[in-house]
């Protein structure tokens, strides 16, 4: 909502000045998001005659000026406008002017001809959006003089921020309610009684609601005779300052009567409505069948059962608050107006207006209420000025169809309930002077505690206490409330077990050499496509019913698209060593569902290196075992014993380099190298090792208290092994067999050696074991532990088929 | 006697010899010349097995103190070469410690993640848990039961993303749905409600959606962090202190709070909540817009209505709910100008945090 300072002046006494306004205005809910000053007196630019207009010789959409400005020798001017002709009045910025826009006029030659000046549009001198042209001055402007000092002092626009629940102050005069309340003064709410005459309106024109609940009052008058005509500048200037566009005097008195009271008004060509029994008969109704209209904007529109249209008796004239339709619409041979002042349903208006993506400022207003009991004040007033400007006249009487009339609401308020919802210790007189500046009605009640609140209907958002309560806290000032915090008894704050956990899978994670990452929920639909997902019996994504692109149109089902874009998206500003991690969730729907399944998933990415090679450390690249060792402290430091992967050709994964992820013999989620074809899909060079897993398995089987385990105290004794076994033997069953057949006695195997080559035949490998034998009660000695040892070797060798390196 | 001038001989010699070895290899070949089994020293004293029993004390005293000599001066040479040894080597082990130390940095939290920590730290201190609860949402929880009631411009469709609904249900206005993705994390709160008893206090931090083109100021896809209390006697200036409290926390001892009023459907009395710039100190700077303050949430007592749709009695229990994003709250605390860095995981981004 813009606010003319200049125009709310008239409406009340503002006794602040601007900065100290606005600030009020903030901290009494109306927020101002913006301060605008327009006309700012600019010196050097000074009311002008254009004394000749000739083409320019060298452009075709050039004029040559001759301008006098009331001293010296009249002015050779160059001018692009097109709306004027000799002997029109003009402002006129002389040499050295600056305008508002910075620019500033300088002697020069335009295509050769020299120009000493330039005629002003309204938008160059800071007036305003309009410049479609040279804004042309009243005949009896005087030649010569400064032209701010002729066209008045400058004017502040306040550009509001109105809540829905406040309809009321979108209007000026709503607005010098609000500003009275808040200052404690009171407002001049305008009016209008027209002058009538001739035929009475009834006999002329008849109107019929069929449905109150749709539309609780529709007036209208008849004013004819009307001239159409641009307006006078006070009302154009009104009119722009509110954020219109001036277009002639019927269009712009509806505009400032909407902008002066908040009543949306529609003007129909009174000849083009249809007749019945003689008179023009509007039916305010909901649209029928196959009904089609078509609108002032030219466009056919074919209306559904719920649009509520105004009609005459051959079908719908007007999209009721919404837009009018073309041929009613006023045109300049236009004679008779029917002025419209109704009261339309804010559900029905907002639906049709949205479906049509026709917002406008008459839709906002009806979609969030207007005053049906201001209705008669608005066409009254609106008939008044549209007499004035156009000289018609007004048929004496108005059409009131008002069915159901809508009468203020009491509500009943209690001092002692407002203190103890706010905290304050509020007096009955001081709450009942903030709620009277407001323009509501007290009254007391049998008991000393209860008012009775009687609200005006231009305030539909009071309807209980609690609303009440706001609009006493609100204009006794919310910095006046004293702050407490809340007593409360015996709470305790904190993150629960399994949010504890949580945070230390993302510390485990960073610990390991991940960085956090956020990537988007949204997926393409063609993601899973290129993963060749998986997907479980009817399972399927969530579809997005409104997407933003076609590229985001469903819900993720898996991490690893999001996180391969990551890579590539760094890699392309230059960025080679990519680590992330992300905890968020996936989901999946099926046919029936109402709400999809939602998993939250930990998944990691890690591409290049762990850092760049430095004069001392040459990292190598990572692979998939640099994304196991990840998973492998999150599993440690979760105290999780049983985890293992499980080689399994997964489409989106490198064969051969694929893996299942199993805790407690549960697959929870996938681990390796993304398939090259999958890289070139997402423009990562490889090899990228990623890893996705279930977060509520792995706090299912998380061990939070880990029993102490007694230190050693007596001597372990070291023996390495190196065993040559066939290819197909995993790291996985070599260790399984050495670990059974060491016993009691072998305390730890670690395999610190994979090789292949000289010595070793071909198709087989050696693995390198150090093993610690210890017995925790005593000190082995050297037989036992060759015993031992020996009977480790033979069995784990006629196990695995192998034999000692270096051995027969 | 002439062995006890050859063993003087051999003193002297070894002294000499001993003086003259300049490493510990060519000291020790010394000692194994004078005094090892097939050395001068023991080869002289050989001879002592022919001489008389008067004689033998006297030569057996110079020849002990031959001995005794010559090892002491091996001892001290080899000390002086030594330590010139060690000296030597620890200077050839001399290393420019301005040179980069190695290491393998360890990976950073999200900026955002840490906000919402930062945050839930604050409340947790003042009694709050933290409550979670789905992204996808049910219309009745994200709108209805949070007394947006159909047809409420809020919940206009290019507002809020809406999920195609497999149920076969349709929903009661065209074009939406009664799946959505949800626009604030309000819904946790409604859940919390219906399953507990108050006194609730509680945090919900988490992802949220609305239809935003992605710019320095928007995203689609943010993070909000809301809370909920619920108890016998909360008033409005409890939901002052608290937030003046969290402000001060979060943004420095410093900074005062104002509340300005506003209309949330949720709340009433509502009001939006503005901190003074910490950059300027409330003078008036870019970030700020002159203003001197910042915006950085919204909050109000819980409205009548909502606590109806969860079955709490309105009469006997008050509570306050507010609400703010993290990404506002990053980038008004760190000075992030963009929005958009949030989710292009960019390193360089991720690891200035
Ligand atoms: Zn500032």
């Amino acid at each position: 909502m813009r606010v003319s300072l200049k125009w709310l002046r008239e409406l009340v006494d503002v006794t602040l000045d601007t900065p100290a306004l606005v600030d009020l205005l903030d901290m009494t809910g109306t927020k101002v998001e913006a301060i605008h000053t327009v006309g700012q007196a600019v010196d050097g630019v000074v009311v002008g005659r254009i004394l000749t207009k000739e083409r320019h010789p060298e452009a075709e959409k050039l004029w040559v000026t001759t301008v006098d400005v009331g001293a010296g020798e009249p002015l050779q001017i160059v001018c692009g406008a097109q709306n004027f002709e000799a002997g029109d009045l003009v402002p006129v910025a002389t040499v050295g002017t600056t305008l508002p826009n910075g620019l500033t006029i300088k002697k020069a030659k335009l295509r050769g001809v020299v120009s000493e000046g330039m005629n002003c549009s309204a938008a160059e001198l800071g007036l305003g959006a309009d410049q479609s042209g040279l804004l042309i001055l009243p005949s009896d402007a005087p030649v010569g003089t400064p032209f701010f000092e002729y066209h008045g002092t400058a004017d502040t626009v306040l550009e509001l921020e109105v809540t829905p629940n406040r309809p009321d102050c979108l209007s000026m005069a709503g607005v010098a309610r609000e500003v009275a309340a808040v200052t404690g003064v009171s407002a001049r709410v305008p009016s209008g009684v027209p002058s009538e005459s001739g035929a009475p309106v009834s006999t002329s024109v008849s109107v019929a609601i069929e449905d109150p609940a749709f539309c609780p009052r529709y007036t209208a008058r008849l004013i004819r005779g009307v001239k159409i005509a641009p307006s006078p500048e006070w009302l154009a200037e009104r009119v722009a300052a509110a954020g219109a566009r001036p277009i002639s005097n019927v269009v712009d008195v509806t505009n400032y009567v909407m902008f002066e009271l908040g009543q949306p008004l529609h003007a129909f060509d009174a000849a083009a409505i249809g007749v019945a029994d003689g008179r023009a008969a509007i039916t305010v109704r909901v649209a029928r069948p196959g009904e089609r209209l078509v609108t002032l904007d030219g466009q056919d529109r074919e209306l559904t059962a719920d649009t509520l249209v105004i009609a005459d008796p051959t079908g719908p004239v007007a999209l009721a608050g919404v837009m009018g339709g073309a041929d009613t619409e006023v045109t300049d041979a236009t004679v008779d107006i029917l002025l419209e002042a109704a009261c339309f349903a804010p559900a029905s208006v907002g639906r049709t207006s949205r479906r049509l993506a026709l917002i406008s400022e008459a839709s906002q207003r009806f979609e969030r209420g207007v005053d049906p009991n201001a209705c008669i004040a608005a066409v009254d007033r609106a008939a008044q000025l549209l007499a004035e400007v156009s000289g018609g006249t007004v048929a004496p009487g108005v059409i009131d169809a008002y069915p159901v009339p809508i009468v203020p609401a009491v509500v009943t308020l209690r001092v002692s309930r407002t203190n103890a919802l706010l905290g304050t210790d509020l007096t009955e007189p001081v709450v009942t002077g903030i709620l009277t500046r407001l323009g509501l009605t007290v009254t007391g009640s049998d008991d000393a505690d209860v008012l009775l609140v009687t609200v005006p209907t231009f305030r539909p958002d009071l309807t209980r206490e609690a609303d009440l309560i706001e609009e006493v806290v609100r204009v006794f000032g919310m910095d006046r409330v004293a702050s407490t915090l809340p007593a409360g008894r015996g709470r305790v704050g904190g993150l629960t077990s399994q949010q504890t956990l949580t945070e230390r899978i993302g510390a485990a994670l960073r610990g390991a050499g991940l960085n956090e990452a956020i990537t988007w929920s949204f997926a393409d639909p063609t993601d899973t496509e290129r993963l060749e997902w998986t997907f479980g019996p009817g399972e399927m994504p969530v579809r997005l019913l409104n997407p933003m692109s076609a590229d985001q149109a469903v819900l993720r089902t898996t991490t690893l698209p999001g996180l391969l874009r990551a890579v590539a998206h760094n890699r392309n500003r230059g960025v080679a060593d990519v680590h992330l991690y992300e905890i968020g969730s996936v989901w999946f729907t099926a046919d029936g569902r109402k709400l999809p399944k939602e998993r939250t998933v930990i998944a990691g990415v890690l591409a290049g290196s762990w850092k760049r090679p430095e004069w001392n450390d040459a990292p190598p690249v990572l692979d998939l075992f640099d994304a196991k060792g990840v998973l492998e402290s999150v599993i440690e430091d979760l105290g999780i014993a049983r985890f293992k992967l499980r080689a399994t050709d997964l489409p989106w994964l490198q064969p051969g380099r694929s893996a299942e992820v199993l805790v407690g013999g549960d697959v929870i989620g996938w681990l390796g190298e993304a398939h090259p074809s999958v890289l070139d899909a997402y423009e990562c060079a490889g090899p990228v090792a990623v890893f996705e897993v279930q977060l509520k398995p792995l706090l299912k089987a998380a061990r939070d208290v880990r029993p102490f385990t007694d230190l050693p105290r007596y001597p372990g004794v070291k023996m390495d092994v190196a065993l040559v076994v066939d290819e197909g033997v995993s790291a996985e069953r070599a260790e399984q067999t050495i670990r059974s057949a060491g016993g009691k006695l072998l305390e730890s195997a670690r395999l610190f050696d994979v090789y292949r080559g000289e010595g070793v035949p071909a198709g087989l490998k050696s693995l390198a074991y150090s093993l610690v034998y210890r017995d925790p009660e005593r000190t082995l000695t050297s037989d036992e532990v060759e015993q031992a040892h020996e009977k480790l070797v033979r069995k784990v060798t006629g196990a695995l088929g192998g034999r000692l390196r270096g051995g027969e | 006697m002439a062995l006890i001038d050859e063993l003087g001989r051999l003193r002297d010699d070894g002294l000499e010899a001993i003086a003259a070895s300049d490493d510990l290899t060519s000291l020790e070949a010394v000692r194994i010349a004078l005094l090892g089994k097939k050395g001068s020293l023991t080869a002289a004293l050989r001879g002592l097995g022919g001489l008389s029993a008067e004689e033998r004390p006297a030569v057996g005293k110079v020849s002990n103190e031959v001995r005794t000599s010559l090892e002491s001066a091996l001892a001290a040479r080899e000390g002086t070469l030594g330590s010139a040894a060690l000296r030597a080597r620890l200077a050839a082990e001399a290393v420019d410690i301005t040179l980069p130390g190695r290491r393998r940095a360890p990976g950073r939290e999200h900026l955002i993640a840490r906000v919402v920590r930062e945050v839930s730290d604050i409340f947790i201190g003042l009694g709050y848990t933290i409550a979670e609860g789905p992204e996808v949402e049910l219309d009745y929880y994200n709108f209805t039961a949070l007394n947006t009631p159909p047809d409420h411009p809020a919940r206009n469709a290019s507002d809020t993303f809406y999920v195609e609904d497999l149920s076969g249900e349709t929903a009661a206005v065209r074009g939406e749905s009664d799946v959505l993705l949800r626009t604030q994390t309000s819904p946790v709160q409604v859940r919390v409600m219906e399953n507990a008893t108050p006194p609730i206090y509680i945090l919900a931090p988490g992802r949220v959606y609305r239809r935003d083109v992605a710019d320095p100021s928007h995203l689609p896809q943010f993070t909000q962090i809301e809370g909920l209390v619920v108890d016998e006697g909360i008033t409005f200036g409890d939901l002052k202190g608290t937030l003046e409290h969290f402000a001060r926390e979060m943004f420095g001892p410093q900074r005062k709070v104002r509340l300005r009023p506003h209309f949330f459907p949720f709340t009433e009395p509502s009001a939006e909540v503005d901190v003074s710039c910490h950059l300027c100190d409330g003078v008036g700077c870019r970030m700020c817009k002159g203003s001197g303050w910042l915006e950085i949430l919204g909050c109000g007592v819980v409205d009548p209505n909502v606590f109806g749709f969860a079955g709490i009695d309105p009469e006997r229990y008050t509570g306050f709910a507010f609400g703010m994003g993290a990404e506002r709250i990053a980038a008004l605390k760190y000075g992030v100008p963009d929005l958009r860095h949030f989710v292009e995981s960019d390193m360089r981004f991720l690891r200035q945090f």
